[in-house]
């Protein structure tokens, strides 16, 4: 598990990002969103696509949702280049990909995209989902949602969480959703642009019959977005607010979610943030604003934790607290930490290979004090920020420490 | 699933539920691995084969799904969650089935986490009606309820007969009832079929006889309501109870399907008795099933009187020359073409005579197949404790059993049909477990079957001392399974909605 991590020595620069707004997209066809999210990166950048040497795409679904093979292709023809281009699952993948091109000194400038179509199969997604997810479990009957729910008993059983606990514990997990959707309200691109209350996300828990409900869960999306990734000698002819990755890092665990160690965890986003820390070079508190893969409300309040900022079987305390007069960050051992500002997975939306873009893009534009409404006011400069993205049920975990020097 | 060779993979290990324990450090895993990944290249070839097929497990966490994925629909709401074997050494995901969640019900997910279950072979999944059926047992009940967990013991056989007989046998009805005018009849979740049937009545056959699956040579399943055309349910019973000598993914078994409507498995009880008898077969048991999901149409429809008395079951016998609990003493067959009950190739429900089922077709044929057994044995109705004969309906048993002579001590304790309704091919079969259930050593039991079309088979059975003895393994008797506390009452919507299945 442990390895020897070396510190980076010349880092990618993100120089430009690009998004479409995240939600139902039925008139436009997958090309179109890709279309939209790369320009705007490459306008953002100031970029010649001719200066483009790569293209790492990601998308879970295409070839399933709308029967794409080969999207390189696409891409190929909307920006006219015939350079090398690869295609994976999550955005976090591609990136890691374009990462360790331009470290190795083999492009100068690539572009990394991400997309997904998924209310095109919107009858079918879910069963597409559990399938991928894990096969086993969906055979003996395991749905998209049941594995959050399964980790949250486990959770409250393995710290033995009961009466006015589990009630507060229950309470915190609808305070992330009703946060989330808080700070949705103030992103464009965004979903759901709406307040939700606390009353909603119960209400539809207890329609479920279910300890989570509706609001606890991310929707389903259609969305792309885009990067432009150099190396710092490039990037300096392009930018002068350069947002560096200082840290990049994933690691792989079981598929099968029930044959685990540990239930009340996910191995992958402890191993991936611990071994950015190392690369980065920075301290965990160093990091003020964190994006995590909050597909459930449990998965944020259990990223916290994996990631460090918090004690396992402790976040909900430090939510419930942080969220009773909501200032817009979580205090997590005496320290701030801004969540999820573009409203997270639950509310700015869940377009699988495009969504760690979208948690990317939001980092970006607060390092650089470019989130407008959003923007976080950190006590001194905000230095650094980290993402984390999930594939699977936690079957794989992606860590970015993004930083401004 | 459209992929064959997928399904043939999943439900090979799914069915059974193989995995493989690592003889170096112990740990187990869920499906077939050739080496234990904490111990590396140094344990291949150290795997050994373990099932978790009789074992019982512990649910330990489980949430309440009221919106499946797409194939899990039919199944409505339900339970599910992570079951451990070997005190956790092993985790698999699994669901609670023959448990209806009531659209209303407040569920406490606590009142099921930690309890023991047991897992069941049934359906998946729901897939279009060509394509194969998927089945796993990754579905589970609770071993405190109506399927209680029995191990499934070995015995070494000590004693050999002259004759052959019966080594034991298994009864399986489902925990579902339903309850109109004076009978009540068993209805099968709905994720259970007659090939779920088959396996569930093998497999409690194996565990009260304790005959060693691996010797069994040959399996019969008689049915008429097989979900197939064409494909064996035997193969699937031969895979998942593992008969005759394992050979890699194969069985040494020959298994075969037999079909003559409510008689296709008595019928066979001679065949088996014959084969473990002729010296150089080298088979030394083999098992005969009868099961059906009976088949109705609706009540309002041609051929929907039969939906008053159909049920669901199954019941399997393994025959032997060893440690038997009843010896064949002789049989007599007889058979005419009469067409008072038959299902067209393609049609989902039978069609019968209406009258013309009674005299010239049911009583000709027992009476017939009775008489001539008797004479041919030399017996008379005194020296026969149990009458045994198929129960299409509460009347028809009674009155032929009247009329050879039978008086109500000899004939009401196999008479089942109120409990469980017309199990068509295991319905005579699961009269004479009943007989078997409560008969003392050395006593005669007759039984005739009946199957439309028509035949019958009749059966002189003389039970031994060992049947004491093997009584004590079978917990789910029929009079357990007619009586449980744990019987869950259905309406007329819902019954036909879990018989039409998934």
């Amino acid at each position: 598990m442990t390895r020897k991590v070396k510190t980076m020595q010349s880092h990618p620069v993100i120089v430009g990002v690009g998004r479409t707004k995240f939600g139902e997209h039925y008139e436009k066809e997958p090309e179109r969103l890709i279309e939209e999210s790369w320009l705007k990166a490459s306008e953002e950048a100031n970029i010649e696509r001719k200066n483009l040497e790569a293209a790492y795409l990601s998308d879970y679904f295409l070839p399933i949702t709308n029967k794409l093979g080969l999207e390189e292709g696409f891409l190929s023809e909307l920006t006219e280049l015939h350079v090398p281009m690869e295609v994976t699952r999550s955005f976090s993948s591609a990136l890691l990909n374009a990462c360790n091109a331009i470290q190795a000194g083999r492009y100068n400038m690539v572009l990394v995209g991400g997309l997904e179509k998924m209310t095109d199969r919107w009858d079918k997604i879910r069963d597409d989902l559990m399938l991928l997810e894990d096969p086993w479990s969906y055979y003996a009957g395991c749905t998209p949602e049941a594995n959050h729910e399964l980790m949250l008993r486990a959770y409250i059983k393995r710290y033995g969480i009961t009466n006015e606990d589990l009630e507060k514990l229950n309470l915190a997990l609808a305070q992330i959703s009703v946060k989330n959707h808080l700070h949705a309200t103030k992103n464009e691109y965004a979903q759901y642009q709406r307040k939700i209350t606390i009353e909603h996300v119960l209400k539809a828990r207890k329609n479920a019959r279910k300890p989570l409900g509706l609001y606890d869960f991310a929707p389903i999306s259609d969305g792309a977005t885009a990067l432009i990734l150099a190396n710092e000698e490039f990037a300096k002819k392009l930018t002068d607010k350069p947002v560096y990755i200082l840290g990049a890092s994933s690691a792989t665990d079981y598929l099968t979610f029930p044959a685990r160690e540990d239930m009340t965890r996910f191995l992958v986003s402890e191993i991936a943030m611990k071994n950015a820390l190392k690369m980065a070079g920075i301290k965990l508190w160093d990091i003020k604003i964190a994006e995590v893969y909050d597909q459930s409300t449990v998965m944020e309040m259990i990223s916290l934790e994996d990631l460090g900022f918090c004690e396992h079987g402790k976040a909900w305390t430090c939510i419930h607290e942080s969220c009773k007069d909501y200032k817009g960050y979580y205090e997590m051992n005496g320290k701030k930490l801004f969540v999820n500002t573009n409203g997270g997975l639950k509310a700015d939306g869940n377009p699988l290979g495009a969504t760690g873009g979208a948690e990317v893009f939001e980092v970006f534009k607060q390092l650089r004090g470019e989130a407008g409404e959003r923007q976080v006011k950190s006590d001194g400069k905000l230095q650094y920020g980290c993402v984390l993205e999930l594939e699977g049920f936690g079957t794989k975990g992606y860590v970015y420490i993004l930083g401004r020097n | 699933m459209s992929s064959e060779p997928i399904e043939r993979r999943v439900s090979y290990l799914g069915d059974r539920l193989r995995g493989r324990r690592c003889q170096i450090c112990g740990k187990e895993y869920f499906e077939i691995r050739d080496y234990c990944g904490n111990c590396g290249r140094k344990s291949f070839g150290k795997m050994d084969d373990i099932d978790l097929f009789y074992d019982k497990g512990k649910l330990e966490i489980c949430t309440f799904i009221n919106e499946p994925t797409n194939k899990f629909t039919k199944l409505g709401n339900y339970i599910y969650g992570i079951i451990s074997f070997h005190n956790g050494k092993i985790r698999v995901p699994g669901r609670l089935t023959d448990h209806i969640v009531k659209d209303d019900e407040e569920i406490d997910l606590s009142a099921f986490e930690g309890r023991n279950v047991v897992p069941r072979f049934r359906r998946r999944y729901s897939v279009g009606r060509s394509d194969v059926i998927p089945t796993i047992s990754l579905a589970f009940t609770l071993a405190d309820e109506y399927y209680p967990h029995q191990q499934y013991a070995i015995m070494k056989p000590n004693k050999e007969y002259d004759a052959p007989g019966i080594v034991g046998y298994g009864v399986y009805t489902s925990k579902f009832r339903i309850r109109e005018r004076n009978i009540e009849r068993s209805v099968p979740f709905i994720d259970e079929d007659a090939i779920t049937a088959s396996v569930e009545a093998g497999k409690l056959a194996l565990i009260h006889s304790g005959v060693n699956s691996s010797l069994v040579g040959k399996v019969y399943v008689g049915s008429e309501s097989n979900p197939y055309a064409v494909k064996p349910i035997a193969s699937k019973v031969a895979q998942v109870l593992k008969l005759g000598e394992e050979e890699g993914d194969m069985q040494g078994v020959d298994a075969i399907d037999t079909e003559f409507a409510c008689k296709a498995a008595t019928s066979m009880f001679k065949d088996a008795a014959s084969l473990v008898s002729y010296p150089k077969s080298n088979i030394q048991y083999a098992m005969v099933i009868g099961a059906d999901n009976s088949q109705a149409a609706p009540r309002d429809c041609p051929g929907g009187e039969l939906d008053l008395f159909v049920g669901y079951g199954g019941c399997a016998y393994i025959f032997g020359k060893h440690d038997i609990i009843a010896e064949i003493e002789g049989w007599y067959s007889c058979t005419s073409d009469t067409p008072d009950f038959w299902r067209r190739d393609g049609e989902p429900y039978p069609m019968h005579g209406g009258r013309f089922t009674g005299d010239p077709a049911y009583f000709k044929h027992v009476r017939k197949a009775a008489k001539k057994l008797m004479d041919r044995l030399n017996l008379k109705v005194e020296d026969i404790n149990y009458f045994v004969s198929h129960q299409p309906n509460v009347r028809f048993p009674v009155r032929v059993a009247k009329e050879l002579g039978f008086k109500e001590e000899q004939y009401s304790p196999s008479l089942q049909v109120a409990k469980f309704g017309n199990t068509y091919s295991g319905s005579s079969p699961l009269g004479l477990a009943a007989a078997l259930d409560i008969a003392k050593p050395d006593e005669r039991i007759l039984i005739v079957s009946y199957g439309s079309g028509a035949g019958s088979d009749a059966y002189s059975l003389i039970t031994t001392n060992q049947i004491l003895d093997k009584r004590e393994r079978q917990k789910l008797t029929v009079k357990y399974q007619a009586g449980n506390p744990f019987l869950e009452y259905v309406d007329y919507t819902t019954y036909r909605r879990l018989k039409l299945g998934m």
